[in-house]
Order: C-alpha cells, then sequence, then structure tokens
C-alpha cells in the first residue's frame, strides 16, 4: 500500500474530570497505563495494526506530555512521505479566534487539513479507550453497506447504558452489525444496550457538510450533535458489532480496575498481542537497565518494567519504570507510576501514585496487607511523604504538596491539597 | 554544536573472540549480548556518547552483521546529525589495498582517509569487547597536558592476570619507559587497556612509516616508546575483557551483586532496543502468582511462574511454573518449560527446555569440554542459538549444546560431564 486512503482524527484534548490528579497536569490519553505505555498507545497500536498510516490528533487541554509521547510517530512506524502523526492544537486566525468549542468543532476548524489529505473515509477516534480492534474489518463493512458513517458499538449492561451514545439496531448482518435504528446520546432509561466505542467512520463529503451546518448551533460534540443531526435527515447509519475487550475508564476506579484486568493467570489484556506499541524515548524508559529482583524480593501476580529494583514484596500490582521497593515493604492491589520510591517497611493497598512521588519509612496506605480496600487512593505526582504517614483508603492527595501541607494522618476518603 | 576540537574516534570491532564459542558462532564479539538487554559494544559506544565526542568509526571484520544491525543509524547514542555519526568502516578493495584487516595497526591504516576526511587533533582508538565505564574527555584533557604523543589508558592487574595484557613500565611523571606486550614473568602490574589517545599527525606519520606494523601493542606502540612521548593514563574503575566464558559469566554476576561496580543504568549506558520477532513493544515482565525470584535481572517481556535465583534474564525469557534457574544467563525468548532446570548455563537466542529436562546437572565442574578443554572447565554449560534440549534429558556440565540442535541430535537422555551435542 503506497498511501492509506484513510485519515484517523483521534480526540485526545479531554481532561475527564473524575480522574483528578491523575489528568492534573495531563489530558487523559496521556495518562500511564499497563506499566508502560499511555492510554492513547491503544488506539494508535490498532491504526499501526490496521495499515492506518495518516493520523492527525486533537489536542488542547495540557498538550506538552501528549506532544512528546507523539514525537516523530516512528515508535508506530507512523513516519515517511504518506505516513505521519500530525498533532493539531487550536490556532487563531484571521477570522477566528476560539479554542475547540467541542469535538464537532476542532475537527472543522482542521478542515483544511482534512481536505488537503483527499482521504476516501474519514475516521474518528477517541484516545481515551482500552481495547485491541482491527478498523479495517469496521471500514470495509461501511463500504459494502455504501453507508455515510459507520459506527462501532459494544454490549452494555443496561444499568450502565446512561453513561453512553445508545443505539438500537437491527439485525441486518447478524453479530457483525446492523443498520442503526435509533441513536440516543447518555439516556436517562435507556431502550437499548450498543454503546458508541466512539469509532466513527465518516464518508467525507457527509462529514463536510454536517460540520458546516453544524457551526450555527450552539453545541458542537459528534455524539449529541452531528450523529443526531445525520439520523434526522435519514442518513444511511450502521453499526458494527465489537464484542472483544474494552476499558472505559473514565472514573479512578475503573481506572484501577482495568489495570487489574492485565494481571491474573489470563488477562483480560494483553498488550504483546494486541500489538500494542509506546514511545520509548519518552521519559527515556529504553534506557533503563532490566529490573533488578534483589535477594529479599517477593513478587507475584504482578507487571514490573526494566529500571525497577524491587527488595520488598509486590503482589497484584504494576510497577511503572524506575520504581524502587525497599527492604520490608509490602505493595498490594496497586499502580505505581514512573520513578516512585516507596521506602523500608511502607505498606500499601490499593493504591495509584502518579510519577516521581517518594515515601518515607513506614509510610501507611490503604487497609492492613490482606484485607479489601474498597476506595483506591490516589497521590498526585511529585510528593514527597513523610516516614510513618498514615493514609486511608480513598484519600485523594494533590500534586506537589509542600513540606508544611502534610500531616500525620489523612483519614478515609479524605482530600488533601 | 560544531567543535573542532573533538576528537576523531575508532572502535576496533573487528575481533573474533574465539574463546567465547558457540556465542561468536554467528556474531561479532562486540556484538555478543549482556546484562539481559545489551551488547558489549554499548559500553565502549555509550562512554564515547557521554564524553561528548560524536564522531565514530567502527572498524568491523568478522561477522559484522549482527553488529551493523545493532549500530543502526548510531540514533540510540545520538551520533545522529549533520556533523555527527557512526560509519561502519569494513575492510574493501581498492587499487592498492586488497586485503583483510592483518591487525589493529593494519585496520586503522586500510581507513586512512576516513582519519583525512574528518580532520582532528586526536584520534581516540578503542576495544569495543570491553565492561567499563571511562570518561574520554578527561583522558583526552591528560594527553593534552602532557604534550604527548601518544597516551594509553593502563590500570593495575593483579600480577598473575598481567601476561594476558600488554605491560608498561613508566617514570615519576606518568611517562612509559618500557613495554612488554604479554610477559610471561611480569615486572610490573600496570596493564593496557586497549584504549589509545593519538596526536594525528603522529599517527598518520607512524602508519606510513612500515606496513609490515600491523598491531598497536606488539609493534606501534613500543617503537613510539623507545622514540617518542608516550605517557600512561591510569584508570581506577570496573572494567573487563569478558574474552572467556569464565570472565562473561562472571561479569554478567557482578551486576547482580548488592554492592556491585557496575550499574549499566547509572553509567548511562545506551542500547538500541531491537523489536524482536513480534511488531509489540515488550510488555512490562509478568509474575505469576507461583512465581519467586531474588538476586536476579529479570528484563521487560519475560514471563516468570516458576523459581529464578541469581541469574540474567533478557527480554522475553519465559520460565514456567515449577522450573528453576540458577546461576545462569539467558538470552532473548529462551524457554523453561515446567519442572526443568537451568543450573549455572549461558542459553544463546530461543533456547528451549522441554519439560522436567535439567541442563547443568551433578557436582563434578572439574572435567573439562572434551573437545574445547580451554574454553569450558569451571562448570558452566552453553547452550547455542535456537537449540532444542527435548523433555526429561540431563544435561551435564561444561557441556555444549551446538546451536539449531533438534531432538533427534540427542543419543541419549542423559549428556555426560564436557560432552558436546549437535555440530
Amino acid at each position: 500500500m503506497l498511501k492509506s486512503s484513510t485519515l484517523a482524527m483521534i480526540l485526545a484534548g479531554s481532561r475527564v474530570d473524575e480522574l483528578n490528579v491523575l489528568t492534573y497536569y495531563r489530558p487523559k490519553s496521556a495518562v500511564p497505563f499497563g506499566g508502560f505505555c499511555r492510554v492513547i498507545d491503544f488506539a494508535l497500536s490498532n491504526l499501526m495494526n490496521s495499515g492506518i498510516e495518516q493520523v492527525a490528533i486533537l489536542s488542547q487541554y495540557r498538550s506538552y506530555s501528549l506532544i512528546n509521547h507523539i514525537g516523530t510517530g516512528a515508535a508506530w512506524d507512523m513516519i515517511g512521505r504518506h505516513r505521519g502523526i500530525s498533532i493539531l492544537p487550536p490556532f487563531k486566525d484571521m477570522d477566528h479566534a476560539d479554542w475547540y468549542r467541542g469535538t464537532a468543532d476542532a475537527v472543522y476548524q482542521n478542515m483544511d487539513f482534512i481536505r488537503y489529505h483527499q482521504p476516501q473515509e474519514i475516521l474518528i477516534l477517541s484516545g481515551d479507550h482500552i481495547y485491541n480492534m482491527d478498523y479495517r474489518q469496521l471500514i470495509s463493512y461501511h463500504h459494502e453497506k455504501e453507508a455515510d458513517l459507520t459506527i462501532g458499538f459494544i454490549r452494555v449492561d443496561q444499568d450502565k447504558a446512561h453513561r453512553f451514545g445508545i443505539a438500537a439496531l437491527d439485525e441486518e448482518d447478524g453479530d457483525r452489525g446492523g443498520k442503526v435504528l435509533k441513536y440516543w446520546e447518555k439516556p436517562e432509561e435507556p431502550e437499548a444496550t450498543w454503546a458508541s466505542l466512539t469509532v466513527l467512520c465518516f464518508r467525507p463529503e457527509v462529514l463536510y457538510r454536517l460540520l458546516k451546518e453544524n457551526q450555527s448551533s450552539d453545541s458542537w460534540e459528534f455524539g449529541k450533535d452531528i450523529i443526531p443531526m445525520l439520523m434526522n435527515e435519514g442518513g444511511r447509519v450502521y453499526g458494527y458489532k465489537y464484542d472483544g475487550y474494552w476499558g472505559y475508564t473514565r472514573t479512578i476506579e475503573e481506572y484501577w480496575q482495568s489495570n487489574m484486568d492485565l494481571l491474573g493467570e489470563k488477562p483480560r489484556i494483553n498488550t504483546e498481542q494486541w500489538g500494542v506499541r509506546t514511545n520509548l524515548e519518552h521519559r527515556g524508559i529504553r534506557d533503563f537497565q532490566p529490573a533488578l529482583i534483589r535477594e529479599e524480593a517477593d513478587v507475584r501476580n504482578s507487571l514490573i518494567y526494566n529500571g525497577c529494583t524491587v527488595e520488598g514484596t509486590v503482589e497484584n500490582s504494576i510497577l511503572f519504570p524506575g520504581v524502587k521497593i525497599g527492604k520490608g515493604a509490602v505493595v498490594e492491589n496497586s499502580v505505581l507510576f514512573f520513578n516512585n520510591v516507596v521506602g523500608e517497611r511502607c505498606s500499601f493497598n490499593k493504591v495509584i501514585s502518579d510519577v516521581n512521588s517518594s515515601f518515607g519509612k513506614g509510610v501507611r496506605i490503604g487497609p492492613e496487607s490482606g484485607e479489601v480496600a474498597k476506595g483506591v487512593t490516589v497521590v498526585g505526582w511529585n510528593n514527597r511523604v513523610p516516614q510513618k504517614t498514615v493514609i486511608g483508603e480513598g484519600a485523594t492527595i494533590y500534586p506537589n504538596l509542600t513540606s508544611d501541607q502534610w500531616k500525620d494522618g489523612v483519614g478515609a476518603g479524605e482530600v488533601l491539597r | 554544536m560544531i567543535n573542532k576540537k573533538d576528537a576523531l574516534v575508532l572502535l576496533l570491532a573487528g575481533g573474533v573472540g574465539s574463546r567465547l564459542n558457540i556465542l561468536v558462532q554467528s556474531r561479532a564479539k562486540p556484538a555478543v549480548p549482556f546484562g539481559g538487554l545489551y551488547r558489549i559494544i554499548d559500553f565502549s559506544l555509550s562512554n564515547v556518547m557521554n564524553s561528548g565526542l560524536t564522531k565514530v568509526g567502527v572498524l568491523t571484520q568478522y561477522k559484522p552483521l549482527s553488529l551493523m544491525r545493532h549500530l543502526g543509524t548510531g540514533e540510540p547514542w545520538d551520533f545522529i546529525g549533520r556533523t555527527r555519526g557512526v560509519k561502519i568502516l569494513p575492510p574493501r578493495t581498492g587499487f592498492k589495498d586488497s586485503d583483510w584487516y592483518k591487525g589493529t595497526a593494519d585496520a586503522v591504516r586500510q581507513n586512512i582517509d576516513f582519519i583525512e576526511a574528518n580532520p582532528s587533533d586526536e584520534v581516540i582508538l578503542l576495544s569495543g569487547d570491553h565492561i567499563y565505564h571511562m570518561d574520554f574527555h578527561a583522558m583526552l584533557e591528560f594527553h593534552r597536558s602532557k604534550n604527548a604523543d601518544v597516551t594509553v589508558g593502563m590500570m593495575v592487574v593483579p600480577r598473575e592476570q598481567i601476561h594476558q595484557f600488554g605491560a608498561g613500565i613508566i617514570d615519576s611523571n606518568n611517562r612509559i619507559v618500557e613495554w612488554e606486550e604479554k610477559p610471561q614473568v611480569p615486572r610490573t602490574n600496570l596493564a593496557s587497556m586497549g584504549i589509545y589517545v593519538f596526536n594525528r599527525k603522529y599517527l598518520l606519520n607512524t602508519l606510513q612509516r612500515d606496513r609490515g606494523e600491523v598491531d598497536f601493542g606488539m609493534h606501534i606502540i613500543p617503537w613510539a616508546i623507545d622514540n617518542d612521548n608516550v605517557f600512561a593514563y591510569p584508570f581506577y574503575g570496573y572494567w573487563r575483557d569478558v574474552g572467556t566464558i569464565q570472565s562473561y559469566w562472571q561479569a554478567n554476576m557482578d551486576i547482580l551483586s548488592e554492592d556491585s561496580e557496575i550499574s549499566p543504568e547509572k553509567w548511562g549506558i545506551r542500547t538500541n532496543i531491537e523489536t524482536g520477532q513480534s511488531p509489540a513493544d515488550r510488555a512490562p515482565a509478568r509474575y505469576g502468582s507461583k512465581a519467586s525470584a531474588s538476586c536476579s535481572l529479570i528484563s521487560a517481556g519475560c514471563r516468570i511462574n516458576g523459581r529464578v535465583v541469581n541469574s540474567v534474564l533478557a527480554p522475553g525469557v519465559v520460565v514456567e511454573e515449577g522450573a528453576l534457574v540458577k546461576d545462569s544467563i539467558l538470552f532473548e525468548d529462551c524457554v523453561v518449560q515446567a519442572d526443568a532446570e537451568v543450573n549455572l548455563a549461558i542459553c544463546d537466542k530461543r533456547v528451549h527446555v522441554g519439560e522436567q529436562a535439567v541442563v547443568g546437572f551433578g557436582d563434578d565442574h572439574e572435567t573439562p569440554n572434551r573437545l574445547h578443554p580451554k574454553h569450558l572447565y569451571t562448570g558452566i554449560t552453553l547452550v547455542g542459538k535456537e537449540a532444542v534440549v527435548p523433555n526429561k534429558h540431563v544435561i551435564g556440565r561444561n557441556c555444549i549444546i551446538q546451536s539449531h540442535t533438534n531432538p533427534r541430535a540427542y543419543e541419549e537422555r542423559r549428556v555426560a560431564d564436557g560432552e558436546t551435542v549437535g555440530s
């Protein structure tokens, strides 16, 4: 294939309030995941493995971490005459000086970029989801049906359906897909259980027209505005049925659970089998030596990347590059991002700690070892937690606290800022 | 940054390193994997990078493909840019020179055009097969301050080892006054590390003098000591010539000790992370519910559900439930199946050890390998690239299982100490 006929646009600008301190300094798509990579790596690797090599990323919230992560695009082989990843930030021009007002507006503002590429189909994706999908199957279904828009859907539980764009699909092609009969954006009382994956394949002329018409509106979102517009005018909208893993991590609890899905005898997420790549240059993770597992270490049911040094116990946990676990420390059910340093005799149960935090000797977070913690405790980045601090389960620690902001104990569910 | 003061570096990577036996069957010694993620040449290359030097020629000759692939564009060591770079310099034919490199000096002589095309005041000559951490910038400063023609990197080694090295006797000003190449009866304990700084003009004049002088240690350096200003730059720290199976194994094990002098990460050693056979990046190492690991170096992509003790595991190694890997070095994507044991062994890439098999069995470490008694005599067993050790087979000590050995090559389930399987 000389030139990919598909142009992919990844929506990666959102912050996602519920992820709280983890998205304090970065967009959701740049949140670390799975012990070495970032959430957006799943969408990018899916594209690479689908042979779609023209990609644009729409980003506006704290883009630095994302720009840094994408680099040249070489990590996903998206470098070359007809291959590339372009990051499209908001910009000013002669008659326009707004931030992206919504997902549809973001795409509209980059219309000249899209037209320049003359795509045969435009694939709109979210950069926030954990899944493994071959987009070529959806695209070929799209062409087979001569659809104006084909949307990827997955079955969800009835009680969760109110959080998604929901469609009623017919059985035109059985398990493969069907016509979208009705579409509701985040319905309060859902009448169907097919949830949108935010994988949208548009016929370009239709998208151009819809986006232009939408400009005069006061809301500019694909789910809320564009899909309903096309449904109302009787466009050919099809649903492609996906039945693989889908990690929709909009809350801390969900994010923690998705991480735990990497563990166990038969992990539900397997990044190597899925063909996931990341940018090994980002944070220099390629320069870490293999993990040093010391004499006193005890490691079970865990993922540990290069650059870690383990002298304590690690169970049901994920350690990103450069994490150090001191002697006698016990870390369970936890996810520790890059370069956390856990002091001797610390005890962690159900903790997510953002990058570069260090914990003095004997810090205790969450319930006793072996007990089931209800809430996840989240520690923001660049914290120096004084020794012997006790932090209850479900607490939230803001990033960059100064030493005078610390106290001996932080209660369960408390927010320290 | 363009700095004319930058010295040109020539890295001699042509050596066969035959004492490393099957580890150098399909690759040059500098390309032999080391410390899980690295190759031996990474240490020299990273030292060059960390010394702020940006122009490197790598002289290759023996089985260079693996080495060339590893060097790639030079980008992992920042040798990329308009005025930076790493060039591979293989032997070539021409009007005058139509021969293989006959020695270190001959190799450099045949690349005089490369030296002339990259003008610099000094040329640094390095060997690509040592494990060490050194600041060449400091050595250059020393060389300049002494107004030396040649400066030789030297360190103190135990007297019983001096016979492997070039040995120098120095005066109180660090000037080398006498030289002995591999002396049987040592008069000094100061050994050459095979690291030389030459004034560029001096090097060019010297190489033009006599084409019969093909080796630095044997010919060029002794002549220079007798006639010109040669100084010894003293080096203190960890430096190993990992030219034997025993020293190679020991240097790997040195990384594991608590008070280790060697730390690739702290030393800023970089490597070219080569993608394996999968398009995906290596995931973090996965430890199962039955895993137990201690005193080990474990790379990304490993899957551990057995016991790993005192061992170095490259990316993608699988240790299944009930298996034991002890005192061993496993290269990429080796598989140790359930209830198998690998004990005091070095396994090249993609070795497969079947269920309940044992590699490295018994208490007799003394019976040397029958075919290569000078290579294997301390108990270490070698398993070559992609060799298979079938289920329930038992391999003794000091054995060699040749590369690509398949199950049919085994006459019996028991391979006695010192025996070799495969061809």
